[in-house]
């Protein structure tokens, strides 16, 4: 197997920061794709013809999680590489690979991340807010950054050295013990959130009715069941308000 | 300790605070979907962020942490909604600030006087965010139309014409976040603001409780997200715990 050079590594990678940059309706994240491993044919340009077949193979419809991409961009990279070298891939291979392993980290992401790890580090800088250490906030995040950061430059090699092992890594178990203890944690901050502001109400004497956040807590679970849909938080405010007046006048 | 040197960006808006403000803007809405995503967009850390900028991180808190509750729920999954909760988060604390405002977090110290301007910046930002969210839909159908000039590449071969492509639609989101950073600013100082004093009294009170519904509403929305039958037992035992450590035992 013929390794990655550095210099392409870390030109792919700094391009994959940018896969949602060009998002649009109707094929999403296919233009961040194709900039994405344009590096790697900018390095073996071979003929027009290839080429545009090259180019034609990413422009398609494709959509994934940003930040376990990187595994699929090594896996597509190790794969052009192979198949340039010699080694017999066969036709469509490229196309259904990108295509299954994009749409099951898709669904990985969304559960890891945008259902785990996002409410469960909102709950912590919002525990953190609640608490009064301000610049915590911004530290809490930073180390997300990092975190993800890192995570999608191993992911690139490790995508790469896989080639079409990858599959065999969605199959892990442990990416399902590490979205059930994600989610758990967001539960645990979520109510450590409210056990604290209950905490503040009550410090705070009679300026704030801890009723209030009863009432909230019983309006932001029961409207998604009244309406059958879960409202923007935009719309929760203007609901909040129109509540809110209610109270002041039944008061 | 002062980790950070304010701008200096106090009273009325000028144009170097406002292009400063608009920088903040560009690059938290390139963060918050098109570049890195690192989620220092989120609109706590964006009014954090906001508040250090401005001199004023403790308005920047107090502005950011219900918001950042009750836009909690808005998750990038199976809906089309997104909202500009970035620069609506930035204008919401900039502006407060840049209008002479400074508002404690609720249920700090003797704040009670500053809940109803607050509620009334909070809902502002809410329906910024809305504003933004066209914009957002604008720029994506931007990108489309670019992104179909990209098919001319598949037949000439022209590699340079992706890399331009790519880059415009990065430079758009930029611009778009810039723009509407410094738009939003200036209706929260120049309209919001100075119509809260013209509001009516009830209206008045009724904003002083809003920041405190809504701590509650992020704490159901996210609820409702987890599912009740799952998460009520890990929910009420994180309650409970910190409830009796902060109340009988910090």
């Amino acid at each position: 197997m013929k390794p990655m050079t550095r210099g392409l590594r870390w030109s792919i990678f700094l391009r994959s920061l940018t896969l949602q940059g060009s998002w649009n309706h109707q094929r999403m994240q296919n233009l961040g794709l194709l900039w994405t491993v344009l590096p790697w044919l900018r390095r073996n340009r071979r003929d027009m013809n290839r080429d545009r077949v090259f180019c034609r193979r990413y422009y398609g419809f494709f959509n994934t999680n940003p930040y376990l991409a990187n595994f699929l961009f090594g896996g597509l990279i190790r794969l052009e590489t192979d198949q340039d070298a010699g080694v017999e891939v066969l036709p469509g291979v490229i196309g259904t690979f990108r295509d299954s392993v994009g749409r099951a980290l898709a669904s990985l992401g969304d559960q890891l991340f945008w259902l785990g790890l996002r409410p469960t580090l909102i709950m912590t800088i919002c525990l953190v807010g609640l608490l009064g250490h301000i610049s915590s906030v911004l530290m809490v995040i930073g180390i997300f950054a990092m975190g993800q950061l890192l995570l999608r430059w191993i992911a690139l090699g490790k995508g790469y050295d896989l080639g079409m092992d990858i599959v065999d890594l969605l199959f892990d178990p442990r990416w399902h013990l590490w979205i059930a203890r994600m989610k758990r944690a967001g539960m645990v901050l979520t109510g450590m959130v409210a056990g604290l502001y209950l905490a503040q109400v009550a410090e705070a004497g009679g300026v704030a009715d801890r009723s209030l956040l009863w009432i909230g807590t019983g309006l932001g679970m029961g409207l998604p069941v009244v309406l059958r849909k879960r409202l923007p938080g935009e719309l929760l405010i203007v609901v909040a308000l129109v509540l809110a007046l209610l109270l002041t006048f039944a008061i | 300790m002062a980790l950070w040197v304010p701008v200096a960006l106090v009273s009325d808006p000028t144009w170097s605070s406002l292009l400063i403000l608009g920088l903040l803007a560009g690059i938290l809405a390139l963060d918050d979907t098109a570049l890195a995503q690192t989620w220092f967009g989120q609109p706590l850390p964006a009014a954090v962020l906001t508040g250090y900028l401005c001199g004023d991180p403790l308005t920047g808190l107090a502005v950011g942490l219900p918001l950042q509750l009750v836009l909690a729920g808005n998750l990038p999954i199976g809906q089309t909604f997104t909202g500009d909760s970035t620069s609506a988060s930035i204008a919401a604390v900039a502006g407060a600030i840049l209008a002479g405002k400074h508002l404690p977090p609720v249920l700090v110290g003797n704040s009670a006087g500053t809940w109803q301007l607050l509620g009334w910046v909070i809902l502002g930002a809410g329906l910024l965010s809305l504003l933004g969210h066209l914009f957002i839909q604008g720029e994506r159908r931007v990108n489309g139309i670019w992104m179909l000039e990209g098919l001319l590449s598949l037949r000439d071969g022209r590699l340079g014409r992706i890399e331009q492509l790519h880059i415009r639609c990065l430079l758009t989101t930029f611009l778009r976040g810039f723009g509407s950073g410094i738009l939003f600013v200036l209706l929260m100082v120049k309209v919001w603001i100075p119509l809260f004093t013209h509001l009516p009294p009830a209206l008045q009170n009724a904003l002083g409780t809003l920041p405190l519904l809504l701590p509650g509403l992020g704490v159901g929305t996210m609820i409702d997200r987890y599912g009740l039958k799952s998460s009520w037992l890990w929910v009420t035992a994180g309650m409970v715990c910190t409830f009796l450590v902060a109340h009988y035992v910090v």
